[in-house]
């Protein structure tokens, strides 16, 4: 290098915004990424599980002998290994059981030499089951004579939630129109690419250390621990790359302590690994709900009052699931200025799979029903759907009926963008004449907008992040977080966070995630919180860090801290960018010197939320978002197949961080919501799982996705880093009742019950033919 | 009851006592330790264990062991050339069409063959010759846009 | 769980049928069907594992003598890829490029998919349409064997046919359709790639002046074995290809399909694409 490129200044520039690629992806695209699934260790056993099948049963008997003979087997575990073990949100589940629940209820478990060995035990372990009669829908479980599937749950009840906010019957009165529909949302799940999987194994003090698919680590080992009766100090979570999980990774699954029962018998590694029929059948599910709603306003298009009446099928166990009330309710309370609002939710017990948390936690369910009956209300009072959503669209400033604060509140820019961009009235009005005339294929638009938390969600006792920084004689920075990275992104943003506050190559930032006995605390991958949460912790760590540097090279170079940068691996001078010192230089200079520093800093960043709290009166989130989206289709009326043309999405993300990461999200979680909209569900016959393979259970395919327009609106949020929020459920959201309306436009039917499959709609449309002109004669 | 067979897996020859049914993907993961070829069902489903068999992509839990002899197979291990990556491989990288990964080989080899025969696809050709390849994470635009990026780099 | 004691992958006929002709013989091809029946326990493997894809002289697509002889060994890409049928039957080719994914269609043999006789089965429906036969091979007295039996013939019940344990599907051939020859091909699904046909329908005949005569009609997924709709082929034989007679013919094979409801459709959804494909492909066949 010559003197006059070394003395060049350096300019500040920011990455803020940037295009930043993942920095596993370089593995990932190779092939050498070590997943969870791909991990062998030495002597390790193979742990198979032998499931139920049947809904609801007693077992009369098991023998397993003739398995535990098998040569090559090395234990067989049944109910009686986990008797008294409860784990679960509830305590009413175990590893093993004694009572068939679900039909994917796990009776005995396999540790053998082969995965092949394991099957041959599972084929000669004998069960005597008695059939009992079952509860398939949360409806019949409510009933007097209901079957019961809990002795200590009377009236298959699990948890209830309530919240109510002023004079219903008062605001029903002064009501001019009020639109009262029963949404029935259905099973689906998460469909990772990478099948559960946990590999378990005791040290010799006792320890163990699961390697685990979980994206929540802390409190994974407080939730794993009373499933093994161990203190949760002595169990060490690892947490190597997942195919995904979206959520399904925010409990523990009964394969989990199963594996580490197998690992504590038999003194060996044991791994636990689902087959694709196994995880349809056996991983959880998004809470199904049934939602009674009923939403007024008056003749002027102001709205008067909300209830919604929610009945979930809670599924044979308690796991996260029955708990999205709590944002149910945010969304009842909070989509739109509603001053008066009453919420009820009842979870009962059925024999149908449980359902865990999935990618928009319980507002997925309730948007489909509010952002329905706000299309309904416009057309029922003739105006503009974009008119009546922005005359009772929040702003910054207000305060829901559950006292969130919306300090940023972007709604009004969110709609006005997204209708603009897809030309929404004019197109709306269009359709909505065409519907009347001749012709097969029909287009719609539709809208559709929500709210979530984008700042966490204090449903814990903390929120919080912990984080810790170091920098090393290279000017290379280890940043050790809690926030787990499930394939969603946060390594590259703290990543970038940390390169744009050091002033360091992008490259020199390594991220260590994957040890709860190195990591510190984070309360998990939810909540849209990581980016917000994990992204301060990371940001104030490395301003710390910063802060020590440029203290240090101030005293060596006596010019104030104040006037210098970081930037390009060099102490600058803020003004004009001239380097000062190479920092690799300086932190070594700090290092060996009479009075050694290292730089070494920690952070723990607890967000200014409030507790969720006991009477849902809280301003639970460091942050609110909205988003909006447009879809626009064509159905094919004779076939039922909508095609979806295009996507315009406009969302509030606060401060875009890396763009191209959140570009995946909203588009992924686009993806996903579509699925829940137009093909995928799990078709349970009595308990039973009918499609467990992705042949019928249907994913989206590439030329099924349509052109996506996104929109990202900055409202610089004061408390997320940079101004950013959190942004990843959003998407998920909004979409399935954007469809929903957008098929109301083209073809003037209502769908209640997704997902919007060719032969649902043909249904519909047939059978509307059939009451217009009577029935004819030739079908 | 395994025979003694030899294939030929990215320009070496193996040497493996296989089990007739055994498949082409259990032979790569279990016995040769080629985990960038995923199972993700193992039922020609997922599209996770693509690779490629005289150049044409195949789901390789499908593909019986037995009856690769004498055919060239090229894993996602195969197309890195004295460290350089594929293009496809840096596209996949630079376009963020890499989430869980997961996906992510399989998808590559099925998108090689697209662009060894239509060196300049078009959207909809991209789009059809990874409809046997799910992803959950992406929603398949970063996906698109790897492939139309690979593409052009290599016109 | 039954072991393959056996694997064998001759290159000859005569070879492959000799050891057809003891029986316990599990025929290999593509594996996009036998590996999922088998691992799911639908189906065991036999003794014998035989992967016939080396036989030799079972890859062509040729002309002879009036004739189109497709190998049964020709995958689906390679029909969907031929030049020749593109020409000259191109309704297997759009059949071909509606097959499943890439990867499958890379895979899966034209003789397995047949031999699979799933009800559904993509390819089977056009060659209804163009009067195939297939061509069954075993070794008989010291020589190799063959006999032909109609397509139309050939399925008896879902994955049944009248294949005997020692024959192998050796060929499929159909003649050299007319000049005036005009075939469509619809099947349900906007997700073609992992789609299984909820429905699917073929027709062909010689289209002259607006009316088509030699009609056939073939119909997957509604009945328990690919159907020949006659009675719709009756319908449309010889008349002017009008609305009326779209809509006579639809309704008909509305009523010729018995479908089942199962976790795909309803009969009646099933029933109702029958009516609409069939009404579609008629109107493709007079737009042709």
């Amino acid at each position: 290098m010559n003197r006059k490129s070394s003395d060049t200044p350096i300019e500040k520039t920011t990455l803020i915004g940037k295009r930043v690629r993942k920095p596993d992806a370089p593995d990932k695209a190779t092939g050498k990424t070590r997943y969870i699934n791909d991990m062998v260790l030495p002597q390790m056993l193979i742990g198979k599980i032998l499931h139920a099948g049947r809904p609801h049963a007693e077992i009369v008997s098991i023998d397993v002998s003739a398995a535990e003979k098998l040569p090559g087997v090395h234990c067989v575990l049944t109910g009686k290994d986990a008797e008294g073990l409860r784990f679960g949100f509830v305590r009413d589940n175990v590893a093993l059981k004694n009572r068939v629940r679900c039909e994917h209820d796990e009776i005995a478990a396999v540790a053998a030499e082969t995965e092949e060995i394991a099957d041959r035990a599972m084929a000669l372990i004998t069960v005597e089951y008695r059939d009992l009669p079952g509860v398939f829908t949360p409806e019949d479980g409510r009933e007097k004579d209901a079957p019961q599937i809990h002795d200590d749950f009377p009236d298959n009840k699990s948890l209830h939630f309530e919240f109510r906010h002023g004079d219903l019957a008062a605001a029903e009165a002064a009501s001019e129109i009020i639109v009262d529909n029963v949404f029935r949302v259905h099973h689906v799940t998460h469909c990772c690419m990478g099948t559960s999987c946990a590999i378990a194994d005791f040290d010799s003090n006792g320890k163990l250390t699961i390697w685990s698919q979980t994206q929540y680590p802390y409190n994974y080992k407080m939730d794993l621990a009373p499933a093994l009766g161990m203190h949760p100090g002595d169990i060490r979570v690892m947490q190597p790359p997942v195919g995904g999980a979206f959520g399904s990774k925010l409990d523990v699954y009964p394969y989990e302590p199963i594996a580490a029962l197998l690992a504590k018998k038999t003194g060996r590694p044991v791994k636990v690994m689902f087959s694709r029929e196994e995880e349809f059948r056996s991983s959880p599910t998004r809470q199904p709900a049934v939602i009674h709603m009923r939403t007024g306003c008056t003749r002027n298009g102001t709205l008067t009052f909300r209830s919604a009446d929610v009945l979930l099928d809670n599924g044979a166990y308690t796991s996260w699931g029955p708990t999205i009330p709590v944002v149910m309710m945010r969304t009842t309370t909070g989509h739109y200025r509603v001053p008066v609002v009453h919420f009820n939710a009842q979870a009962i017990y059925t024999n149908n799979p449980y359902a865990g948390s999935f990618r928009g936690y319980g507002n997925v369910q309730t948007t489909y029903a509010t952002a329905q009956q706000m299309d309904m209300l416009a057309e029922q009072l003739d105006m503009d759907p974009i008119d009546f959503h922005l005359k009772n669209a929040q702003q910054s400033g207000e305060t829901t009926p559950q006292q969130a604060f919306l300090r940023e509140c972007a709604l009004d820019e969110c709609l006005r963008t997204a209708a603009q961009a897809s030309d929404y009235s004019a197109k709306h009005r269009r359709y909505t004449l065409a519907r009347e005339q001749q012709g097969r294929y029909k287009k719609g638009i539709g809208l559709a907008s929500s709210i979530h938390n984008a700042g966490g969600a204090k449903i814990h006792k903390s929120d919080g992040c912990g984080t810790i920084l170091k920098v090393d004689d290279y000017a290379r920075v280890t940043v050790i977080t809690g926030a787990s990275e499930i394939g969603q992104g946060i390594d590259a943003v703290i990543n970038l966070i940390v390169a744009e506050e050091l002033g360091i190559p992008l490259e020199h930032v390594t991220i260590v995630n994957d040890d709860s006995d190195i990591a510190p605390w984070d309360v998990g991958v939810h909540a849209s919180r990581t980016t917000f949460i994990a992204g301060n912790g990371a940001r104030r760590a490395a301003v710390k860090a910063r802060q020590q540097i440029l203290n240090a090279a101030a005293r060596m170079t006596e010019i104030a801290a104040q006037d210098l940068d970081l930037r390009g691996g060099f102490v600058v001078r803020e003004d004009c960018g001239t380097k000062v010192i190479k920092l690799e230089k300086l932190l070594r200079r700090m290092h060996f010197q009479p009075e050694p520093e290292l730089v070494m800093v920690t952070d723990y960043y607890e967000p200014n939320s409030e507790p969720e709290g006991a009477d849902h009166r809280s301003d639970h989130s460091a942050a609110y978002s909205h988003a909006v989206h447009v879809a626009e289709i064509t159905v094919d009326t004779h076939t039922g197949e909508i095609r979806v043309d295009r996507i315009t999405s406009a969302q509030d993300v606060g401060r875009v961080i890396n763009r191209m990461g959140l570009e995946g999200q909203i588009e992924g979680g686009i993806a996903i919501g579509l699925g829940y909209a137009l093909s995928e569900e799990m078709q349970l016959e009595k308990g039973m799982l009918k499609n467990p393979c992705f042949r019928d259970y249907k994913v989206l395919t590439a030329p099924e996705m349509p052109e996506l327009d996104l929109h990202f609106i900055e409202s610089n949020c004061a408390e997320g880093p940079y101004g950013a929020k959190g942004a990843s459920e959003l998407p998920t959201i909004v979409i399935a009742p954007a469809i929903a309306n957008a098929v109301y436009n083209a073809t003037g039917i209502r769908f209640f019950n997704p997902p919007l499959t060719p032969e649902k709609v043909a249904r519909a449309i047939w059978d509307r033919q059939q009451t217009e002109t009577g029935p004819s004669a030739d079908r | 009851m395994k025979q003694l067979i030899s294939i030929e897996i990215n320009g070496e020859v193996h040497e493996l006592a296989v089990a007739p049914q055994d498949s082409l993907l259990h032979v790569l993961r279990e016995e040769l330790g080629l985990i960038g070829t995923k199972k993700g069902c193992d039922t020609g489903g997922c599209g996770c264990c693509t690779v490629q068999i005289d150049g044409r992509a195949v789901y390789s839990c499908m593909t019986y062991a037995m009856s690769v002899q004498g055919k060239p197979v090229v894993t996602i291990e195969g197309i890195t050339e004295n460290g350089q990556l594929d293009p496809l491989q840096q596209a996949f990288i630079d376009a963020g069409a890499v989430q869980c990964g997961y996906c992510t080989c399989g998808t590559i080899m099925a998108a090689r063959e697209l662009l060894a025969t239509v060196p300049d696809p078009d959207e909809s050709q991209i789009r059809h010759a990874i409809a046997g390849n799910l992803c959950r994470c992406t929603g398949y635009q970063k996906i698109v846009d790897a492939i139309k990026l690979a593409a052009a780099n290599s016109a | 769980m039954s072991d393959v004691q056996n694997y064998l992958s001759p290159h000859r006929l005569d070879d492959a049928v000799k050891a057809m002709a003891g029986g316990d013989t599990t025929v290999l091809c593509g594996g996009t069907d036998l590996s999922p029946q088998t691992d799911s326990g639908l189906r065991e493997y036999a003794g014998t594992l035989m992967n016939i894809r080396r036989i030799e002289g079972l890859s062509g697509i040729d002309l002879i003598d009036g004739q189109i002889r497709i190998g049964a060994l020709v995958t689906v890409t390679g029909i969907g890829n031929s030049q020749l049928l593109d020409e000259l039957a191109p309704v297997l080719v759009e059949a071909a490029d509606q097959f499943a994914s890439d990867q499958i269609r890379n895979a899966a043999s034209l003789g397995g998919n047949i031999c699979n006789a799933s009800p559904a089965g993509d390819m089977i429906i056009p060659l209804l349409v163009l009067d195939a036969v297939v061509e069954l091979s075993s070794w008989r007295q010291g020589t190799v064997h063959t006999r032909q039996v109609s397509l139309d013939e050939f399925f008896t019940a879902p994955g049944k046919t009248v294949r005997q344990e020692n024959e192998l599907l050796t060929a499929v051939i159909f003649d050299q359709p007319a000049e005036s020859f005009v075939a469509h091909f619809r099947k349900s699904g906007p997700r073609p790639a992992l789609e299984i046909a909820t429905v699917s329908v073929g027709i062909g005949g010689r289209l002259e002046n607006g009316s088509l005569s030699g009609v056939r009609v073939a119909m997957g997924a509604v009945a328990p074995t690919p159907l020949r709709a006659r009675s719709v082929e009756a319908t449309l034989e010889g008349k002017t290809l009008d609305a009326e007679t779209i809509r006579a013919a639809a309704v008909d094979a509305g009523e010729q399909a018995t479908p089942i409801d199962d976790v795909r459709a309803s009969a009646w959804y099933r029933r109702h694409l029958v009516c609409v494909f069939t009404e579609e492909v008629l109107n493709d066949v007079l737009e042709n």
